[in-house]
């Protein structure tokens, strides 16, 4: 049945920035901001767009975000001919492959969209958090008679040598994308988010499959190639909220943003609202020694001691006497009395002992120690952990049950699955 | 084990009315404990048990009551076989009204389509957590035709209630209405089991001597022609069958052991979805011995209440030994003390509403005060 536009989101990667929180999930299921988890940002973009038929294409650990996404009922994605559809890599007669790249993985599920036969293909990335109406990018698409457009958001410029950075010309047509350059002549980022015609990004894909030195991804590849073949390509200007979560000092600064700048990307629109599958837990409860501040908090959540500007998740314990400041706890973790935590990522179900102190006032450097991953003194906390009561985790530490430390500096003790 | 149970609950009871509360409503789509409505309680028990068909009977007022069971999704109850059937008042051409026979009639044919063994009927008026499996076992072990839950909880289930002498086998021999002085701390809870071809039976027999009002204790009043059993509950229940009962059940959710009994012991309790942004404490917040919902704005004080979705407390604005549901607002330099303020209400700046323990001040859906 032809469609006019359909989403793929591209959610098959591994996120290895993010250390230990994507040892077991894709990025894209990892939580974000107390309810939801980042894949329900462009799912629910894609809804309130009146896109109803999404491609999530999975990969690198599938389970938690295929279980998560399911038949896409929290979303309205439960349609009929419509809906949210998992693409995960499949065998085929004669040559099988993992996704190569972000255009391969499109490539690869070609039958899919021609069975849609859309008029256009929206290309979403799953680590970005951001409200964007993405019809209205399309109908700038057609207006302009374009073959591609590209999001753009215009960036510091000290910082646009991070970004993708497109060049344009007049009514924002695009001549360049460089990638991370050293010189940026524009302050124009690509956002991860494209619209194409979906005829023409067929031919692409078919003809970058056949190259074998093409990586198969639409920055590096896919759009040099349109644009080195004449086809139009146009910028389309966001001016919203936009943040990628992509590392952990990334996702510690966005969940923070919600509670210092809780207009920004404002959850509470509900005319845009965010949608997320339901934990199912009672409201949370506030005991009568707790104090909360400046924080955000969810169902099932049982709190006792003292929460300071952090982000709460479901069911998250927090004992009598501990103090949880500038943190972000994901579902169901208990903080045990005494302890003491600040700047930390924990994740799913850990376990804090008594007394446990972390975060960027613990002096010094330690086993866990992890420059590559942690910055600013966050510490993070790998899943289904139980923290030995007494423990003294220096800032920038990330716990990973898999490093291997002398028994008298393990801070682990034990390990069970949740 | 797979269960051969359907379910049915009453939604409403003529003899109940919570003030304002019920103005709008049915006493079952009453909200409760934060997120919920009454019926949620005794839906996911059904649910809980494995019983995948259930009806719910109602008589007026059942507006609200469809929007929030809609097609029974949140409960697993949308399905092809079965799933939630609402039961509205029944009127056809050939029930006539003349017998006044509609309820009856619409119980029995939704009771005959079913193949189920058993039936399961609750009533609304009381908030417990519970699977049946046990009641189940109980029924059908003591060889009763008709089993009916209570717990011992006379002396302060307030009215109207119904109080079961038995003998000691927990067999009824007695059932007494508002008994001044009880004989009996039993106090049944409104929940009865059994089989569904006797229930179609009894119901017909009822029509055909031109009954028309349907009441669980009907059954259990038939302990002379039938073996009537009683099964004690023993977790907690709430009954809730006045505005102060309303009031003192919400106050008790601030018990622990109230809480885990009803949320923790294992068994979900399901409800509509709301897809409300987590809740925000703001810097000038201070919360105590509270439940709160999803989707509020905290920036005054809180204090042994019941706050439920989307609700905004405004800053120098005191709410101590309040229930407040969905979407009120309270604006600035308030203080509410023993209230219950209804969905939607607005409080203006500086108003002061103090209502007693013993008797709360309601304040209606949608108010302006």
């Amino acid at each position: 049945m032809a469609k006019l536009a359909v989403a793929m989101i591209l959610a098959g990667g591994q996120g290895a920035r993010l250390g230990v929180l994507t040892k077991k999930i894709a990025k894209p299921a990892v939580p974000f901001g107390s309810r939801y988890r980042i894949i329900d940002l462009p799912l629910s973009n894609c809804v309130n767009s009146g896109i109803e038929t999404v491609g999530v294409l999975s990969q690198y650990q599938p389970l938690a975000l295929n279980t998560y996404v399911g038949n896409g009922h929290p979303w309205d994605l439960d349609r009929h001919n419509a809906g949210a559809y998992i693409l995960p890599p499949y065998q085929k007669t004669g040559k099988s492959d993992w996704y190569k790249g972000t255009a391969n993985a499109i490539y690869q599920n070609k039958d899919f969209l021609d069975d849609c036969d859309p008029k256009y293909v929206v290309i979403l990335s799953g680590d970005h958090i951001y409200k964007m109406d993405y019809s209205e990018m399309i109908e700038a698409h057609i207006r302009k008679g374009a073959d591609a457009t590209l999001a753009v958001i215009e960036v510091p410029w000290s910082e646009a040598s991070r970004f993708g950075i497109l060049n344009t010309k007049d009514d924002d047509v695009i001549t360049e994308f460089v990638e991370k350059p050293a010189k940026p002549e524009s302050n124009l980022a690509s956002m991860g988010v494209y619209v194409f015609t979906w005829d023409v990004l067929r031919k692409a894909l078919i003809e970058d499959e056949e190259n074998p030195d093409s990586n198969n991804d639409f920055g590096m590849n896919i759009v040099p190639m349109l644009l080195a073949s004449g086809k139009k390509l146009c910028a389309y200007r966001f001016s919203g909220y936009w943040k990628d979560v992509g590392t952990i000092a990334s996702l510690w600064e966005t969940n923070m943003d919600i509670l210092d700048k809780p207009e920004d990307i404002n959850l509470t629109d509900r005319s845009w609202r965010i949608y997320s599958r339901n934990p199912v837990k009672p409201s949370h409860f506030i005991g009568a020694d707790a104090n909360v501040v400046s924080s955000a908090l969810t169902d099932g959540c049982r709190i006792h001691g003292t929460v300071i500007h952090s982000v709460l998740s479901d069911s998250v314990i927090v004992e009598k006497g501990a103090v949880v400041k500038d943190c972000v706890l994901f579902p169901g973790v208990t903080v045990k009395s005494g302890a003491h935590l600040e700047r930390c990522i924990v994740d799913f179900g850990t376990v804090i002992g008594e007394n446990v102190k972390a975060g960027p006032s613990v002096e010094g450097e330690g086993p866990y120690t992890n420059h590559k991953i942690c910055s600013e003194g966050i510490v993070v906390i790998e899943r289904g952990l139980k923290i030995k009561a007494d423990s003294v985790i220096p800032g920038n530490s990330m716990i990973d049950s898999d490093v291997s430390v002398s028994d008298d500096q393990n801070v682990i003790e034990e390990v069970f699955r949740v | 084990m797979f269960t051969s149970v359907m379910g049915l609950i009453v939604a409403d009871n003529k003899k109940i009315t919570l003030g304002e509360l019920t103005g709008p409503r049915a006493l079952s789509a009453v909200p409760f404990a934060g997120r919920y409505r009454i019926v949620d309680f005794m839906l996911s028990n059904m649910v809980n048990t494995g019983i995948k068909n259930v009806g719910v009977l109602t008589y007026n007022k059942y507006k609200s009551l469809m929007d929030h069971l809609g097609t029974g999704a949140p409960w697993s109850l949308d399905r092809k076989n079965d799933g939630l059937h609402i039961l509205p008042p029944y009127v056809n051409s050939e029930a006539t009204s003349v017998v006044g026979d509609e309820e009856l009639a619409g119980i029995i044919d939704f009771l005959r389509t079913s193949r189920t063994t058993y039936v399961v009927v609750a009533s609304s008026n009381v908030v417990l957590n519970t699977n049946f499996d046990e009641f189940i076992k109980a029924h059908q072990e003591s060889g009763a035709d008709i089993s009916v839950m209570y717990n011992r909880d006379s002396n302060k289930c307030g009215s109207p209630c119904f109080i079961l002498d038995t003998d000691e086998d927990d067999f009824i021999v007695d059932m007494l209405y508002n008994p001044e002085r009880s004989t009996s701390n039993k106090c049944s809870l409104g929940i009865i089991l059994l089989r569904r071809d006797l229930m179609i039976d009894i119901i017909s027999r009822m029509m055909a001597h031109g009954d028309s009002h349907f009441g669980i204790h009907s059954f259990v009043k038939m302990y002379d022609e039938y073996r009537v059993r009683g099964f004690e509950y023993k977790g907690t229940a709430l009954r809730i069958n006045s505005v102060q009962t309303y009031f003192n059940a919400s106050m008790a959710l601030l018990d622990g052991s109230v809480r885990d009994n009803l949320f923790w012991s294992g068994e979900s309790v399901y409800t509509k979805i709301k897809d409300e942004a987590p809740t925000l404490y703001f810097e000038s917040s201070q919360v105590a011995n509270s439940i709160v919902s999803d989707g509020c704005r905290i920036y005054g004080n809180v204090e042994n209440s019941i706050i439920f979705r989307g609700v905004t407390v405004s800053k120098n604005t005191t709410v101590k030994n309040c229930v407040i549901m969905q979407s009120a607002h309270i604006s600035e330099n308030c203080h509410l003390e023993n209230v219950i303020l209804d969905k939607n209400a607005f409080v203006r700046p500086g108003v002061r509403l103090i209502g007693h323990p013993n008797y709360p001040v309601v304040i209606g859906k949608g108010a302006g005060i």
